[in-house]
């Protein structure tokens, strides 16, 4: 090891103690700074993992919607011709009105096809109680927030009646309303997924809806890694001509909320890295107190032999081992306060009272997290990097001094 | 021995002068200086005469005005040569607060080379020959300053220098230990037949070395 970079180590560790109460104040600094980042980018990252994983599971990477199809067969057997498409399916979505024990609600309603609507929308993995494999035409599936409102379980019996009841009874004729079993109770995470929607099967949607063979829509899933924009792009070529449907990927439907959550992201990223400016200020300002310290101590290390870059390297290499400890600190809690975020966000919210408005403004009940490796590079790269800059604001201002001033300053 | 010998370190017509503002202060001129191979050689003077200015140039820590400097062996007079052919000696002991006395005497060889085992043999057993044995780890704040300079002492020697130079080796410390720490210097320099130039002005300490000069209105002259 060569003599500068021992005695950087030495003068931020020193013989006998642990550390001085520059290294301390210093290293904490970048802890804090590099801490915040990687908590503040691994949030606002994980919403838009989180939302866009979200629109994904209910609702395939590529949604075909706009004008009523009447034979969707035929549309499905059209886009499942399209390379990298897996699986495609039919849709139809609407609102009744749904009872149980003199309990009503007014549910969004979804159908479904049984034989393929677990190829692309995995309900399966968000149910709570019951199983899909039960979901007939006389069954129905409900959200966590339906099922409580009106009190079901699987196997409860609700009555559920369509506008379509309405519209004939407008014609004086009259429609029984419809008799479903819970099938199962799902719960995705989600706030607005999750308040009130029920499943039925696609045949039953049709008969409470009147839509003869049709669907609204079709939901497409996509082979991992494939180009999702390409997809929709050739899909929309190969739908019949003139017809007004289209074709639009996942980043399209939530658009507007995944920009904002950039535009959000990008404003606080900035914010924290001025943070991680100013304590780089910090650490410059301790190393240059040092170097002013130890003008004479300088000094000796010329009469020893030393040239002056070598003794304005110990003191780069103070920053340098200031910003990598910090980092490294920072980094490595930061990484285990994400993996415990939504317990640690809870508690927060729990002491200010804001849990429901969290809730309320990003639509999830957990908190989620995710962060790439390459932002951490990035993260690493910027606070090391200030730190390495602090060293070498110092280091300059050691390499001017002569050793023979050095010594006869006071 | 002092006919036979070869002067090691050779200075000619060095002259230093400061600068200050647009007037100039001449310190000396015409300095011829030299020393030979296990000599002692003490220069004494009063405040202010340009003894430490002297010991610069010796070192190559400043640069002369005019003149030459030779060390024996060195072609080329740099940073890397001093810490190989001298070991200096300040009156303020100058000790890396970080580090504890073994530490310090082994920053000597850092910087000159590489710490290897032997270097670390050397260090303890200087340590015990400036009589801190039992005091390796301790750091300088925890020594006192007739200890601190024993510390200096042997991190001059450290390196196996040709030459110690030593301004006012003696200057912060009370009597006794000043006479016991220059017990020491001479001892051990005397012992490894290291060439010794000190700088003092007690005429005591003066009168213990081989040669004496003396350095007074910008000249150096050779009394003893
Ligand atoms: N950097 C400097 N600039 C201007 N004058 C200096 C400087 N260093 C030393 N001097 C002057 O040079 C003279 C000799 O100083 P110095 O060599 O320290 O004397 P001594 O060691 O004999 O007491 C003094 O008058 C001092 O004021
Ligand atoms: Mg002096």
């Amino acid at each position: 090891m060569p003599w500068y970079l021992y005695l950087a180590f030495k003068q931020l560790f020193p013989s006998g103690r642990w550390m001085t109460f520059f290294t301390c104040i210093s290293t904490l600094g970048v802890f804090l700074g590099v801490w915040m980042l990687i908590i503040i980018i691994g949030v606002m990252s994980g919403f838009g993992f989180k939302y866009g994983r979200m629109i994904i599971d209910t609702g395939g990477e590529i949604q075909v919607r706009g004008a009523f199809i009447e034979n969707p067969e035929r549309i499905q057997e059209i886009i499942n011709k399209v390379p990298g498409v897996v699986a495609s399916t039919p849709t139809a979505e609407g609102i009744v009105m749904i009872e149980h024990q003199g309990r009503p609600g007014y549910p969004g309603i979804i159908g479904v096809a049984p034989e393929s609507v677990e190829k692309v929308i995995p309900i399966s993995k968000y149910l709570r109680e019951g199983s899909m494999a039960d979901l007939d035409d006389d069954a129905v599936v409900l959200s966590a927030g339906l099922a409580a409102s009106i009190s079901t379980r699987v196997g409860s019996k609700v009555t559920v009646v369509s506008p379509l009841t309405l519209e004939r009874l407008s014609q004086d004729a009259y429609m029984m309303p419809t008799e479903l079993t819970v099938a199962g109770v799902y719960e995705f995470g989600h706030q607005q997924l999750d308040k009130s929607v029920a499943i039925v099967t696609l045949r039953r949607m049709q008969d409470l809806y009147g839509l003869g063979e049709g669907a609204y829509g079709v939901n497409v899933r996509i082979a991992p890694d494939a180009d999702v924009d390409a997809i929709a792009g050739e899909i929309n070529a190969s739908l019949p001509p003139g017809s007004r449907m289209r074709a639009r990927t996942w980043m399209q439907s939530g658009e507007a909320f995944l920009f904002a959550l950039k535009i959000e992201r990008l404003m606080i990223i900035l914010i924290v890295s001025m943070v991680v400016f100013v304590v780089a200020f910090l650490v410059t300002a301790m190393l240059l107190v040092a170097v002013a310290h130890k003008t004479r101590e300088i000094g000796l290390y010329g009469a020893l032999g030393a040239s002056p870059w070598q003794s304005a390297m110990c003191f780069c290499f103070q920053g340098v081992i200031v910003g990598v400890i910090g980092t490294a600190l920072g980094v490595s809690i930061g990484l285990l306060t994400l993996a415990n975020i939504d317990p640690i966000a809870r508690l927060i919210a729990r002491l200010t009272g804001n849990w429901e408005l969290l809730v309320e403004v990003y639509e999830f009940t957990k908190v989620p997290a995710h962060i790439t490796g390459a932002d951490i590079a990035i993260i690493c790269a910027f606070a090391i990097g200030m730190s390495t800059l602090a060293g070498l604001v110092a280091a300059w201002r050691a390499a001017k001094l002569k050793p023979v001033e050095a010594m006869r300053s006071e | 021995m002092s006919n036979t010998a070869q002067p090691i370190l050779t200075a000619r017509a060095l002259r230093k002068t400061y600068r200050s503002g647009n007037r100039e202060l001449e310190v000396f001129h015409d300095v011829d200086f030299h020393i030979n191979a296990g000599e002692s050689v003490s220069i004494r003077g009063e405040s202010g005469s340009g003894k430490s200015t002297l010991l610069n140039l010796l070192a190559a820590l400043d640069t002369a005005g005019a003149g030459t400097l030779s060390w024996d062996g060195f072609s080329k007079i740099d940073n890397a040569a001093r810490g190989k052919f001298l070991g200096i000696i300040f009156q303020a002991f100058y000790l890396i607060p970080e580090l504890n006395a073994l530490e310090n005497i082994l920053m000597a060889r850092r910087i000159a080379g590489n710490v290897d085992a032997a270097a670390r043999a050397r260090a303890a057993e200087l340590l015990a020959r400036v009589g801190l044995r039992d005091r390796g780890h301790h750091l300088p704040s925890q020594l006192s300053g007739g200890e601190r300079q024993r510390v200096a002492v042997a991190r001059a020697l450290m390196n196996s220098p040709r030459v110690v130079l030593a301004d006012e080796p003696t200057g912060n410390l009370d009597e006794k230990t000043a006479d016991s720490v220059m017990d020491l210097l001479l001892g051990i320099c005397a012992e490894t037949n290291t060439a010794l130039v000190l700088v003092t002005h007690n005429p005591l300490y003066a009168q213990r070395t081989a040669r004496e000069y003396f350095l007074h209105e910008g000249t150096l002259r050779s009394v003893r």
